[in-house]
């Protein structure tokens, strides 16, 4: 048993006799199952890889006893805890230790989602019935009939049926092994030891996940000596809860292959596709306007398919390759979906401070309801592009603000290409205002389609044909 | 090969029998009874042995469950259960230092907010990822999952916030660097696992690109969750180092510095974005050199140098309770000595500090500088950490200060830290604070704030 600690220090600093005995009741099925898992580590020689996680219910203090690795979890969380452990620790063994209340019950949820994950974890339930550590109320495993504390009349369909873990394990996918044991006698004692066992094998080998259900006895809260509490179990629980595999696939379950972190610099700049060539700058420095200053705002604005977003993203890029400081905020959430879409933009000579455009130099509007909705609010001085072939009368705008009317769509359509029709308008917009020259857009356009080299001919085309649609210049007294 | 024999019999330990029986039940010969007289050191009733009819069979040792109450030995053995020495204390193994490893010059990044921050914890050796998706920080989330498998981590869609958290307590017990992506109303949930996270003392780290409230709220930006971060991580006794980037630059720069301060500390830290910096996409720059992490010996692992570490937040005597918490009160005291920082901007001359933190910030950094072209004396003092807050740098400026205005998108949750701040520094009531506040997923404008400080500056107090 030398998995057992020869002193149990941390149970309350050993003090008297409690570093050789255990806080549990007397007749208590816990002492029991933390035998089996005591021997199991000792005999499978995994003592050395073993991390048990401790539940909330009788059996927190777990770590009071195995020499092993030791976390304890919150309530109904150990499942959770030990895939967190084990996932980032592969070869650890770990041991999720959990009652009726905190499996079955507040830790539903955990238990179903790890089990189908199947990931190489072993589970001990012990199901006694009833709460322990608060007092005897009911759990989910309580019988119908069973009084306790919070069903003093006895438990009646009312409250739910006795929840049934071990089928309930056995229907997924994921576990390889669940089986269901029990304590009220030698040979029942046996089983319970060769299951716990078994459990422990199957994840120290990688085959999988596994689920051992052990009917232990509570003889405080049935209100017994532990000989009744047995007979009990025999004779109250068993029938509800049959004992038995319920599952067993780990004749030819394998988890398969863990992954192994690297922190290699190529492999973290490759995945964050950082690239150390500077890029390429044909401008000379921060655009010149007629608005002064240091910064430029931009707003691109249509609906869903329009592709406002990734002509806003083209200017950052350019923008950014350029030297200069550029945001992008995208409107989202149900307004991006199918409704309108509007992207800000700002660059700037060294820093966007403020990065929301409510007054844009340059706006450009796919469809009529964008122009309606931020013509209105271009600067003096600034432009409100638009597609032509969708917007035939322009909203008023203010007076100073220039209109230009391109038919993005048809150019687009002409070149059989309906999508690259923010391509023409980021053509449109450059030839319009000269923010950047054309090679810097060109550069960006190659940059995004590396891997699709084919599109960058038509991309090309559409913003020369954008380009050439309009007339230089910024805003004209209207 | 010596043969033994005599077969081995039960030898009852009385002070660890606690007389429950199970052992008379397994014996089939009648040889244990139960006791009349209490044991003096247990206070309960041992059973008797008289093995006259024993035949060695150790059903009754098997049916124990006491560890140390029946065992089976051979009649030689004498062993003295209060002999066992105590355990030596377990002292925990030196860890394993990280190391930086240098990086080639990168041209920037252009990347939004949320990205930022998931290539900030890959480049700070961060592996290991659980979440649940939640809008505005989802993307975050997404990048992991598309990048993490390249790099041998773990990505893990959990089955809830609750069920997140606890995946990241698991992780982090084991020494390894976690994270989270998540947004208000699912770092409300898991509240708890923070709870025992700064109890065991895990390093974690969460970016809560906070969204409008309270309940489903909206999706857009609100500053809603300052006060839970700043004084609501737990019921009572918790604090984390709470960093308010304005920028997606800062979004990986914060998150690099969030792994760096939780591990320092051994406590979760929480990068408090809003929605907009989260989607707002920038100019990025990498950093000099990437973190490779190595273990920190308080890691809890099987093996025998580690094997003696736990991860609890349990301590069942009130005065181990009360001396772990004077340890996490030391713990903050020393954070809060170290950690504030704050950037300021114009405040040299300043009798209006503009004081606001988050895209918000850059909003006033806006407003400030068309203000100084006004010629109006207003500075940005822009807090980078919330807690600890960065009173230190900003009680000069105070006292010079005519006016304070703060600048927030949520109900004055900024402006009660500040208050706090002050108070406690005594400098509560030296300078009046107005604000200009916004919500329900609407930033204040600019122009706003501009207009905020105008009418500060004009003496007419609180804007709404
Ligand atoms: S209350 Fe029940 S389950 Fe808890 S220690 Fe006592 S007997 Fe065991
Ligand atoms: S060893 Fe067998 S016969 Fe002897 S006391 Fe124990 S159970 Fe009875
Ligand atoms: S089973 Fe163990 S604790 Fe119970 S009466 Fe027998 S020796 Fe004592």
């Amino acid at each position: 048993m030398s998995v057992f600690y020869e002193r149990f220090e941390r149970h309350d600093h050993a003090e008297g006799i409690k570093g050789r005995s255990t806080h549990y009741c007397p007749g208590c099925g816990h002492g029991l199952v933390h035998r089996y898992l005591a021997e199991a580590i000792e005999e499978l020689g995994i003592q050395d890889r073993t991390i048990a996680v401790s539940p909330v219910g009788c059996s927190v203090f777990l770590y009071y006893y195995l020499d092993v690795g030791h976390t304890q979890a919150a309530h109904g969380r150990a499942p959770a805890v030990a895939l967190g452990h084990k996932l980032s620790n592969p070869d650890s063994v770990v041991v999720s230790y959990q009652g009726d209340g905190d499996l079955a019950s507040i830790g539903l949820t955990e238990i179903l989602h790890a089990a189908q994950l199947g990931v190489p974890l072993s589970v001990v339930f012990v199901n006694n019935a009833i709460y322990g550590m608060t007092g005897g109320q009911t759990a989910p495993t309580t019988l119908i009939g069973q009084k306790t504390t919070t069903s003093p009349y006895g438990r009646d369909a009312s409250m739910g049926q006795p929840l049934k873990m071990a089928e309930l394990m056995a229907q997924l996918d994921g576990p390889v092994y669940v089986e269901r044991v029990a304590l009220f006698d030698a040979k029942q004692r046996v089983r319970a030891s060769k299951a716990v066992k078994k459990g422990l094998k199957l994840q120290a080998e990688g085959k999988g996940f596994s689920f051992v259900e052990v009917l232990a006895e509570c003889p405080t809260h049935l209100r017994m000596g532990a000989e009744e509490a047995e007979r009990w179990v025999k004779e109250k629980m068993v029938p509800v809860f049959p004992l038995g595999v319920k599952k067993d696939v780990s004749a030819t379950a394998s988890w398969g292959a863990w992954h192994t972190p690297t922190y290699e610099t190529g492999a973290v700049l490759e995945a964050i596709d950082a690239r150390e060539t500077e890029a390429q700058r044909f401008a000379k420095g921060f655009p010149e306007t007629p608005f002064g200053g240091d910064e430029l705002g931009l707003k691109f604005a249509g609906s869903g398919g329009d592709g406002a977003q990734t002509a806003a993203m083209l200017m950052v890029h350019a923008a950014v390759n350029e030297g200069l400081d550029a945001t992008h905020i995208p409107s989202y959430g149900p307004e991006s979906r199918g409704g309108t879409s509007y992207a800000d933009v700002r660059i700037a000579r060294s820093q966007v401070l403020s990065p929301d455009v409510p007054s844009p130099h340059a706006l450009v509007a796919f469809n009529a309801p964008s122009l309606a909705k931020f013509g209105p609010s271009v600067a003096p001085g600034g432009i409100a592009l638009y597609d032509r072939s969708v917007i035939r009368e322009p909203h008023a705008l203010p007076p100073g603000v220039r209109a230009v009317g391109v038919p993005l769509s048809e150019i687009a359509a002409e070149l059989g290409q309906p999508l690259v029709k923010n391509v023409v308008a980021i053509g449109a917009l450059l030839g319009a205002t000269g923010i950047f020259p054309a090679e810097t857009v060109l550069a960006v356009i190659r940059q995004a389609l590396q891997k699709r080299p084919a599109l960058v001919g038509v991309n090309a085309e559409a913003f020369a044909r954008g380009a050439r649609a309009v007339e230089r210049g910024w805003g004209r007294a209207g | 090969m010596a043969h033994v024999d005599v077969r081995e019999k039960p030898v009852l330990h009385e002070e660890c029998c606690k007389g429950c029986g199970r052992c008379r039940e397994a014996c089939a010969r009648g040889c244990i009874a139960p006791g009349a007289d209490i044991n003096e050191l247990s206070g309960l009733v041992p059973i008797v042995l008289s093995l006259d009819a024993c035949n060695g069979c150790g059903l009754c040792a098997e049916a124990c469950p006491e560890p140390y109450g029946l065992e089976m030995a051979g009649p030689e053995a004498e062993r003295e259960a209060a002999a066992v020495a105590p355990r030596a204390r377990f002292v925990a193994p030196a860890d394993v230092p990280d190391a930086r490893v240098p990086l080639p010059h990168a041209r920037p990044l252009v990347v939004k907010g949320t990205h930022a921050s998931a290539i900030g914890a890959l480049l700070a050796g961060c592996r290991h990822f659980f979440g649940y998706p939640i809008t505005p920080s989802t993307e975050g989330a997404e990048l992991m999952a598309k990048l993490l498998p390249a790099l041998g981590g773990s990505f893990v869609q959990a089955p809830s916030e609750v069920a997140a958290v606890n995946m990241m307590y698991g992780a982090a017990g084991a020494g390894r660097r976690t994270m989270t992506f998540t947004s208000s109303p699912g770092f409300s949930l898991m509240l708890e696992g923070v709870s025992y996270l700064v109890g065991a003392e895990l390093p974690t780290v969460f970016v809560n690109v906070m969204r409008a409230g309270p309940g489903l709220g909206n999706i857009g930006p609100e500053q809603s969750d300052l006060k839970l971060v700043c004084r609501g991580l737990g019921h009572g006794s918790t604090h984390a180092i709470v960093l308010a980037p304005a920028t997606p630059q800062e979004m990986l720069d914060f998150t690099m510095l969030a792994f760096e301060l939780a591990f320092r500390y051994r406590n979760p830290v929480v990068v408090a974005a809003d929605g907009h910096l989260g989607q707002m996409t920038g100019k990025v720059e990498l950093p000099r050199a990437l973190v490779k992490p190595g273990l920190p010996g308080w890691a809890v692992s099987g093996d025998a140098a580690h094997r003696g570490n736990l991860h609890s937040s349990i301590l069942l005597r009130e005065a181990d309770q009360e001396a772990h918490n004077l340890h996490l009160f030391d713990k903050y005291a020393r954070m809060t000595a170290a950690e504030q920082r704050a950037e300021e901007l114009r405040c040299e001359d300043a009798d209006t500090v503009v004081v606001a933190c988050g895209t918000p910030a850059r909003m006033a950094a806006g407003a400030v500088t068309a203000l100084r072209a006004e010629g109006v004396r207003v500075g940005l003092f822009r807090p980078q950490t919330v807690w600890p807050f960065p009173v230190a740098a900003l009680l000069p400026l105070v006292r010079r200060a005519r006016r304070i205005v703060v600048v927030e998108a949520s109900d004055g949750q900024l402006e009660d830290e500040l208050r706090l701040a002050l108070s406690h520094a005594g400098a509560g009531g030296e300078v009046p604070i107005a604000h200009v506040r916004r919500h329900g997923g609407i930033l204040p404008s600019q122009r706003e704030i501009a207009d905020g400080v105008r009418k500060a500056v004009a003496g007419r107090g609180v804007t709404a």
